[in-house]
């Protein structure tokens, strides 16, 4: 189901919202995070973001990479690389260097690649 | 010199055939020293208090969690080195955490004086070594002052110093009382398997400060003593020297 990388992002996770737990308000992180559960307000994080399936966040999200398999409700600004997988519903924009949508996922916005490397692969099986 | 503060329940019949092993132990250790009996409604504050401004050694706890966590509230940022003689099976689980045997053998580990100096948490004036905890129905937190949490199934919310033995925390989380950090891990029953251990979800959080409101139940620190909602909790500046195993839980 995870890849190496996102394993990885896993075990050497600083912070995981678990099932059961809504977070309110600006949430921080300096490390990789994990989020299963909800999420209401902004979330920032300086390292790897993994969102599960079951997940549900209204936040604007600023990462790292990031892998997205939930709902998100907000505008993503990701440095680096960001993973749509199939269950992945996305509303708001989103700014971003490089960036997988696997067939499924479902983008209601703006996307906007940064210079440098432009990939798109859609439509991925 | 070394001053032994013996909780009242050790003085009971049932006892006295281990205290009698336990003091023979010491004096072949060559550690003997003064004794100090608590009474029931004694008040165990002024006592060790009194004892550390004479300038002694060590002061160990002759006792269980509840002995210990009274005595790391007064010993708390003072350099004088607490050792710690766990009697009964029962209500051990700081010993256990620091790898300190039952009975006669915690003899041996006062006598290796392997000290460490472990950071305290703090909830509201009071302090612990372990974790804090409380059961999360009815409880919302408040962390830095930046969101809060809410939690929708049930489960228990810990605030880890220093993990008990039988603790299931998540590989990837290390929890030590050296760090001079606390570790917010909320368990809740049920989900999925991932990210889990086979019974709980975890959530785990870092903060610098937090507050638990609970209008009916208390927070439970070090398994021992029980502080009113709403508490505060935040990592203190004060430290405490005590005497470790080998065993330890970090």
């Amino acid at each position: 189901m995870f890849n190496k990388q996102q394993n990885e992002t896993m075990r050497e996770a600083e912070t995981i919202i678990g099932l059961s737990v809504k977070v309110k308000g600006d949430f921080t992180c300096q490390g990789n995070m994990v989020v299963e559960g909800e999420v209401d307000g902004t979330l920032k994080t300086h390292g790897d973001l993994i969102v599960g399936d079951k997940a549900k966040i209204s936040a604007n999200i600023e990462a790292k990479n990031a892998t997205i398999s939930g709902e998100v409700n907000g505008n993503l600004k990701i440095k680096g690389y960001l993973e749509l997988s199939s269950t992945a519903k996305i509303n708001g924009d989103i700014d971003v260097q490089s960036i997988s949508i696997i067939k499924g996922a479902i983008l209601n916005g703006q996307c906007q690649m940064k210079q440098g490397e432009e990939k798109i692969i859609k439509n991925k099986e | 010199m070394h001053v032994y503060i013996y909780d009242y329940y050790v003085t009971q019949k049932k006892y006295a055939r281990t205290m009698a092993d336990v003091e023979t132990r010491l004096t072949d250790l060559g550690l003997n020293g003064k004794i100090i009996r608590i009474g029931v409604n004694q008040n165990i504050f002024s006592l060790v208090e009194s004892e550390l401004n004479r300038g002694i050694k060590t002061i160990i706890a002759v006792g269980n969690d509840f002995t210990i966590h009274k005595i790391i509230n007064i010993m708390a940022g003072s350099k004088v080195p607490l050792g710690i003689i766990p009697i009964g099976k029962d209500n051990n689980k700081i010993a256990q955490s620091l790898g300190i045997e039952m009975d006669v053998l915690a003899c041996n580990t006062i006598s290796s004086r392997r000290i460490e100096i472990l950071y305290l948490g703090q909830v509201n004036k009071n302090y612990f070594l372990t974790k804090s905890s409380i059961d999360s129905s009815g409880s919302t937190i408040e962390i830095d002052k930046d969101y809060s949490i809410e939690i929708k199934d049930r489960g228990e919310i810990e605030i880890i110093n220093l993990a008990f033995k039988d603790d299931k925390i998540p590989e990837n989380i290390n929890v030590s009382p050296c760090d001079e950090k606390l570790e917010l891990v909320i368990k809740t029953i049920g989900g999925k398997k991932f990210l889990s251990s086979k019974e709980y979800n975890h959530s785990i959080m870092p903060f610098k400060k937090l507050i638990i409101y609970n209008d009916n139940l208390k927070v439970l620190a070090d398994n021992a003593g029980e502080i009113e909602c709403p508490a505060e909790i935040t990592i203190s500046k004060k430290k405490i020297n005590i005497i470790v195993g080998k065993d330890r839980n970090f």
